[in-house]
């Protein structure tokens, strides 16, 4: 084995592969694609929430020489995404729907037409008869008419976790805090929408699916099963992708679609783009949930008890793969977050409505349970006197705790908590902001409050940890391909995908130093199922521990390789190669004695010269599983300012400290966690997904539904506590994290400024302004 | 109907629609994909172009419009010897992207933001980008990114 | 999100706009900055069958002092308006107006035409009692802002008229405040605050299908009353619509604020 190589390139901020081609303007996006004889898709959807489908007329628009597709055409495909668990009501998708239409936005047909305009002008001559149905909007209102047959009471799972002795403990308690808190739904809304393109090659009864999705070898693996293909001949690209966050990890009835359509199209190449209104209406939704919760404290401010009911809108569908149990299940097994806690119920249930399907968006749940969670010990810290700090420390899991098993039986493997909030504390000097807030009051001046969260990511989720869903597949592992070429370069055929996260740099620094190669002497294709083996892509913070895990083991199994023949060629115990930046010597000796490339070419072109009992080629694939996940810890905390005449807020400073393990790129780990609190402060201030009682979309637009600009989004100050997990490269998972704490952080801010407790998200000025008046009504 | 305009420099024709859009027909009659839509409706920037020098949103003007005009892409930032510009090399070494889709427009933004604001401050930055939405990076590096162009700028070489 | 099929025309003067206009019978519409016009149109809620472009009309881009005035082109970009040094209400009004590269494109006469009742331009128009000179097919007339807003986007132009320029007077001294949510949004509020002589005017923007004088909050002001006293008189004169940002009382609440906040800057006791 080699030693330690003197100049290698992770924990380096080395120059992103991905960036040259992207600031050029040369990306390689979905979108960009253009084909010979392509023919362009638009998606008829349904302008009501809930109805029978009563006709379907196609007449006029095929009159115009375009071609239509509707439900009937595709009927006996169906999206049903499975689970085991006992309570779960599995139910099926249909690709346009038929019989019913389920959610305002729901693709009902298909034009295909010279361009997109045409597409457009064809779906206004397509004419659909609807005979309204009463719509349910609200997950915590009873149905008068069930969104599916099956599940009467529109519940499509519930589950209950227990530990302990909740109502013993809560009849003992000094102290219960109460609320009922409402989320905000909201979406991932990646600045790139959906798109595809399908084409079908007849003869050899192929399929090549171009796809700006998170997930290709799912997609290639649910494609082949929904239209029964065999696995090797559906090819899914995903070549740039725009952003996904959790929105494009999903399976949808377009997708399949396109699919089908080109299957019914033989060589026409059909591309679809999603445009934004079609995005905010039918891409999925999330956090649309509430959380009944009561804790019960001793009087000193020890956590003893968690009684939660929380119900999710789940939407129209259960998501495909994922389920309707995506977020509920989330909900419940995360909620008691990096604090112990003995005694705990948590009924969780996902309840459809002809609402947008929900599906994954980063963090999953977790930025709302965490707000829930914190909001228990705001509450807890008034009544009891304490620091918001202080009861947070009293109840979070230290080192020594470590390995804690949480009530939902989740094992924390971290304890790191208190030195990130240690850490975020000084980095915002907690006692001068809390010297601030103490002069302005006594001054009078603007009220400003402090904001306080901390909260446990679960990365990396192995076979193990990754059980949850009983989903009829596991997300534990991914492969890679590792080959050294003839001239010494590596070429990397990773299963991982990227929409921003700049996983080509890093699977390069991974396998550059795992062999001894310069970076750039390595490139990376990813996103290609043909390409690559296999990678289940990017969900769960997981691809740095497991896509990078695979990526190190790959990269050593093939230097075992090189150095084997090395060793061959130069007559040297393998022992005592060492192999540094392309060149391999002896142990001991100051010069190298040979490069990669020499040996790369024997191994190639040089069979003459190739030791005994040496294969040719210098390639390896490998698995990595991690089995368990690894806890991610983070802490935040902000000081944030009301205005009390508007409502309004200004974040005056915003830390977050996380503990990403070994950070392989810093710059892309501080980018994952400063973009992922913009998201989460997008969440918590201003985004939100509002229908009208008859389940029509209010906010359809970008002028409607606002996502946070430069001007809105404070400066961050981002801090690291550096603990190895326990994996090959000693990483966690980034990529979710920041997205926890805003809710908790911004609305705990409002509490501690304005003592009013903030119970609906998101905290709006007219949310802010209301409650105040009603303090003032009251006082 | 027939449509001369100059784009990046080099002469362009295209033969359209009235009702085809400046970004369509920049991305698919002329195959400058790197001009993005993000939005069709004016609000998140990324198809952000300069027309006659100014910035402009390319889904909200008809490529017949442009008759005539000066067109500036993305692609027509690098000078003629392939060299970034001074802010594409900004945004990679201050990780002001992250997958890339609002990069165009942010870039195209930025380029105007600095020859009518030399030496911005953060806070002017801030204010003059909200026009561009980026969902990946938080915009801490892309503030980071516009400013050390800016200062770049300034200082004399 | 694409646009139906339309004509295109690009005339080079007001009379074969108008003229153009006329042939299409109602169904024509111009097409200024096309910063409002085109995404209802990408949406398909709007649908001209002819669209006059009146981009390349001479003589309407620029600004100009008229004596106590300033005239101001109806394809004057509300970049322009910012830059100008000579109606700094104008100038503050505009800087308000969505982002720069909206900015560049969107026009006065687009702005006061489309008549969106938060936008911030015919605020300005109503406040300094704006005369809008609107060329039709019987020759120019000239019409007084308030007259022009007739409800929620609409105008008293007919279908065959275009707005060539406005006369914005200025005043001796105004305040302007503006309650958006994110920077470069519509206004919730708008609150502008004119003097002309010894008489202080509040308009609000934002509260109602077009923009409006604070009549009451402007009696209180005539009698001597404080910022804070003709800001309550607004809230309690305006009829506001709850929306997804706020009820009834928090947009009464709003007005109030962003009058009070006009007033001071305009300089009158709190
Ligand atoms: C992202 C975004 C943010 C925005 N934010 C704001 C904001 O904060 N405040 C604000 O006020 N506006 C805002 N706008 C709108 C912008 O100000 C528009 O420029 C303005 O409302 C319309 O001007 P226009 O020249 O673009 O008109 P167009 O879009 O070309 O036309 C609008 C309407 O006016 C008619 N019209 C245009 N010119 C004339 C004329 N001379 N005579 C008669 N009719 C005419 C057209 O036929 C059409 O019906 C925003 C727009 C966008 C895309
Ligand atoms: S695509 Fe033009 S502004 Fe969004
Ligand atoms: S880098 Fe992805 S949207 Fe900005």
């Amino acid at each position: 084995m080699s030693g330690e190589p003197t100049t290698g390139s992770l924990g380096r901020s080395v120059r992103r592969k991905e960036d040259q081609r992207l600031v050029t303007g040369h990306g390689r996006f979905v979108t960009d694609l253009e084909l010979p004889r392509m023919r362009h898709v638009a998606f008829l959807r349904s302008p009501v929430a809930h109805a029978r489908i009563t006709g379907v007329d196609t007449s006029e628009a095929v009159g115009t020489g375009v071609r239509v597709f509707t439900g009937a055409d595709f009927a006996d495909v169906e999206l049903r995404a499975q689970s085991a668990l006992p309570s779960y009501v599995e139910t099926g998708q249909p690709v346009f729907a038929h019989g019913k239409v389920r959610f305002a936005g729901e693709p009902v047909a298909a034009v295909v037409a010279a361009d997109r305009y045409r597409a457009e002008d064809g779906c206004e001559l397509v004419e659909i008869d609807y005979d309204p149905l009463p719509p349910t909007v609200c997950a915590w209102e009873p149905p008068e008419e069930p969104v599916h047959a099956e599940a009467p009471d529109n519940v499509l799972l519930e589950r209950t976790f227990t530990a302990g002795e909740v109502d013993e403990t809560f009849a003992g308690a000094a102290v219960v805090v109460e609320r009922d808190l409402v989320t905000n739904r909201h979406s991932g809304n990646p600045m790139e929408c959906r798109a595809g393109v399908a084409v079908w090659d007849a003869a050899d009864r192929r399929l090549t699916f171009w796809n700006g999705t998170q997930v290709p070898h799912i997609v290639r693996n649910m494609i082949a099963e929904l239209m029964d293909l065999p696995e090797g001949n559906v090819r899914v690209i995903a070549p740039d992708v725009g952003g996904g966050f959790g929105v494009k990890a999903v399976l949808y009835p377009e997708d399949v679609a396109l699919c089908l359509m080109a299957r019914a199209m033989p060589g026409v190449p059909l591309k679809w783009t999603e445009d934004r209104a079609e995005h905010l209406l039918a891409a999925t939704h999330a956090r649309d949930h509430r959380y009944r919760m009561r804790a019960a404290f001793d009087g000193d401010g020890t956590l003893l008890g968690i009684d939660a009911d929380v119900t999710c809108n789940v939407g129209a569908y259960s998501v495909y793969p994922w389920t309707a149990g995506i977020e509920p299940l989330m909900a419940g097994g995360l909620l008691s977050g990096p604090y112990r806690l003995a005694h705990y119920r948590a009924t969780v249930r996902g309840v459809a409505t002809n609402t947008a399907p929900s599906g994954p968006y980063r963090g999953v749940a977790r930025p709302a349970s965490v707000y829930a969670m914190e909001a228990m010990f705001d509450s807890a810290a008034a009544r009891l006197g304490l620091d918001a700090v202080e009861i947070r420390r009293r109840n979070v899991i230290m080192p020594e705790d470590v390995p804690y098993k949480m009530p939902s039986r989740l094992v924390d493997d971290s304890g790191h908590y208190a030195e990130c909030l240690d850490k975020a504390l000084d980095l915002i000097d907690y006692p001068s902001v809390r010297a601030e807030q103490e002069r302005r009051r006594a001054a009078g001046e603007a009220p400003i409050g402090i904001g306080v969260a901390l909260y446990n990511e679960l990365t990396g989720l192995g076979r193990a940890a990754s059980a949850g869903p009983r989903m009829p597949f596991r997300t534990g592992h991914d492969a890679c391909t590792v080959r050294i070429n003839a001239d010494g370069r590596v070429t990397v055929f990773s299963g991982v995908t990227s929409q921003g996260q700049g996983l080509e740099t890093t699977v390069a620094q991974i396998v550059a130093d795992g062999i001894g190669v310069t970076y750039d002497d390595v490139d990376v294709r990813i996103g290609d199922t043909d390409a690559s083996l296999w990678g289940f892509g990017a969900f769960s913070s997981r691809q740095a521990v497991i896509g990078g895990g695979a990526a190190h083991r790959t990269a050593q199994a093939v230097q075992a390789k090189l150095l084997d023949l090395a060793a061959g060629l130069l007559e040297a115990s393998v022992d005592d190669l060492r192999v540094v930046d392309g060149r391999i010597s002896v142990v001991g000796e100051a010069e190298p004695r040979i490069s990669v490339a020499e040996v790369a070419r024997v191994a190639y072109l040089e069979s003459h010269r190739l030791p005994e009992g040496i294969e040719p080629g210098l390639e390896a694939t490998r698995f990595y599983d991690p089995i368990r996940g690894a806890f991610a810890a983070g802490a935040q905390v902000a000081a944030v300012e009301v205005d009390r005449t508007t409502g309004e807020l200004t974040i005056l400073s915003y830390v977050c400290v996380e503990d990403a393990g070994r950070a392989m790129h810093p710059q892309i780990v501080d980018g994952q966690i400063a973009g992922s609190i913009a998201q989460g402060i997008g969440g918590a201030l201003y985004e939100h997904l509002v229908y009208d009682t008859d389940g029509n979309l209010s906010t359809g637009t970008l002028l409607d539904y606002l996502m946070p600009t430069s001007a809105e989004i404070p400066e961050m100050v981002i801090g690291h506590v550096s603990r190895p997990a326990a994996n090959p490269l000693g990483v966690r998972g980034v990529g979710e994290g920041g997205t926890l704490g805003p809710n908790a952080v911004l609305a705990g801010a409002v509490h501690d400024a304005l003592g009013i407790e903030i119970d609906t998200l998101p905290v709006s000025p007219s949310r802010v302004w209301e409650a105040l008046h009603a303090q003032e009504v009251r006082a | 109907m027939d449509v001369h305009l100059i784009v990046n420099g080099e002469r362009a024709h295209v033969d359209v629609e009235p009702r085809r859009t400046l970004a369509d027909a920049l991305r698919e009659d002329l195959g400058l994909t790197g001009t993005h839509l993000g939005c069709e409706h004016g609000v998140c920037g990324a198809c952000t172009v300069l027309v006659d020098g100014a910035p402009a949103r390319a889904c909200l003007m008809f490529a017949v419009q442009a008759d005539g005009a000066e067109v500036t892409t993305v692609e027509g930032l690098q000078d003629g010897d392939g060299a970034l510009h001074p802010l594409q090399e900004a945004f990679v070494a201050h990780h002001g992207l992250q997958c890339g889709f609002c990069t165009p427009g942010m870039l195209m933004t930025a380029a105007h933001l600095l020859d009518t604001h030399p030496g911005a401050d953060r806070e002017t930055i801030r204010a003059e980008m909200a026009g561009n939405i980026c969902r990946c990076t938080g915009y801490q590096g892309i503030v980071d990114a516009v400013e050390a162009a800016g200062n770049a700028r300034d200082t004399p070489a | 999100m694409k646009c139906a099929p339309f004509d295109y025309v690009r005339p080079a003067g007001v009379g074969e706009v108008v003229t153009t206009l006329r042939q299409a019978g109602g169904d024509g519409k111009i097409l200024a900055g096309g910063q409002s016009l085109v995404p209802v149109m990408a949406m398909r809620m709007a649908r001209p069958s002819v669209l006059v472009d009146v981009n390349r009309v001479p003589g309407l881009s620029s600004v100009e002092t008229d004596g106590d005035a300033v005239r101001v082109g109806a394809l004057a970009r509300h970049a322009l308006l910012q830059a100008q040094p000579d109606h700094p209400l104008l100038a503050e009004a505009a800087s308000w107006i969505g982002h720069t590269a909206i900015r560049t494109r969107g026009t006065t006469g687009g702005s006061l035409a489309h008549a969106d009742p938060s936008a911030e331009l015919p605020v300005v128009a109503v406040a300094t009692g704006a005369t809008v000179s609107v060329a039709g097919p019987d020759g120019v007339r000239e019409l007084d802002a308030a007259e022009l807003f007739t409800g929620m986007m609409t105008t008293s132009l007919a279908d065959d008229e275009m707005i060539t320029s406005v006369r914005f007077p200025r005043p001796s001294r105004w305040g302007f405040a503006e309650f958006a949510r994110r920077h470069g949004d519509f206004a919730l509020v708008t609150a502008v605050v004119t003097e002309f002589g010894d008489e202080l005017r509040v308009t609000l923007g934002g509260v109602s299908a077009a923009p409006m004088r604070a009549h009451a909050a402007e009696e209180v002001l005539a009698g001597g009353g404080s910022a804070r006293d003709a800001a309550r008189a607004a809230s309690e004169e305006i009829e506001p619509t709850a929306d997804l940002h706020g009820s009834v009382p928090f947009r009464r609440a709003m007005a109030a604020e962003m009058v009070r906040r006009a007033l001071v800057r305009t300089g009158v006791e709190e």
